[in-house]
């Protein structure tokens, strides 16, 4: 599926990016389930794919380099805008800048619980929310609605993630045995 | 900026437990049924487990499939031309 008036694209999706940078509006997590962006991910996935492969072959850690690859480019496809991707960017690469903070919303409280005192009084809440911090790149410290607003793009990435990659192995493994690959890219299949 | 600061309300948790249920896919929604806060959250990180899980076996699986794909050329430009479509 080519993108036809890619300009008259790139200029409205400019013209969204100012409007929700002024209104500090987090970008659609259902972008993640666009077929545009599947296709992006995929041939960026393939070519970070490709690199990896050069250094030694039988290196045990290689399917880490695969992991780190795959997240890397997924943090990439999010274009900044969220946290857990900046983190899994800025994680690669030498810390030489300084990190950008939010500018807005987001806590800094000095000790980890210091958020507690906003979340729920619940103490298991707050030590469930505290798991899902952990589990959310750089969400330790954030409070809960900040928290929950990464959460809901962490989770379609991850699952745009897991297709892609599902298709990129069967689409690998059915054209090594010979067999004539299928198209499942284009599809969103069903989490 | 002191709005951070504030307490949240008991209706701002409430809307956030329901954006958090939308999250979840359909199967995992319908063992909850009417869940609670503290249930969802538990789901929500047993899903994010899952994920990460199914991704790390998805590397394991293609860092062996991308060495065969170093010996196949031909291949690699059917998929590449397969994605560019």
């Amino acid at each position: 599926m080519a993108i036809s008036n890619s300009e008259g694209f790139f200029a409205a999706k400019e013209r969204e990016r100012k409007r929700k940078r002024s209104a500090e509006v987090r970008p659609s997590p259902s972008k993640w389930r666009t077929e545009r962006e599947q296709k992006l991910y995929s041939s960026k996935l393939l070519e970070a794919l490709r690199r990896v492969r050069r250094p030694a072959p039988a290196d045990p850690p290689r399917s880490r380099a695969v992991r780190e690859a795959a997240d890397r480019v997924l943090a990439v496809a999010a274009r900044g805008r969220t946290r857990w991707s900046r983190t899994i960017l800025s994680s690669r690469i030498l810390k030489l800048k300084p990190r950008k903070r939010r500018p807005a919303g987001a806590v800094r409280p000095k000790k980890p619980l210091a958020s507690a005192a906003e979340m729920k009084r619940s103490p298991l809440l707050q030590r469930k929310a505290r798991v899902l911090g952990l589990l959310v790149p750089g969400c330790r410290k954030l409070s809960l609605p900040t928290l929950l607003g990464e959460a809901a793009d962490y989770i379609p990435a991850l699952e745009m993630q897991v297709r892609v990659m599902s298709a990129l192995a069967e689409m690998l493994s059915s054209s090594g045995s010979g067999a004539p690959p299928s198209d499942r890219l284009g599809s969103s299949q069903p989490v | 900026m002191s709005s951070s600061r504030r307490r949240i309300t008991d209706e701002e948790i409430n809307e956030l437990i329901s954006k958090l249920q939308t999250l979840l896919p359909e199967s995992r929604r319908r063992n909850i049924g009417r869940a609670s806060a503290s249930k969802l959250l538990k789901e929500t990180c047993s899903y994010i487990k899952s994920l990460h899980q199914e991704v790390d076996d998805l590397s394991d699986r293609l860092s062996d499939l991308i060495a065969t794909m170093d010996s196949n050329s031909p291949q690699a430009e059917i998929i590449r031309s397969l994605l560019r479509s």
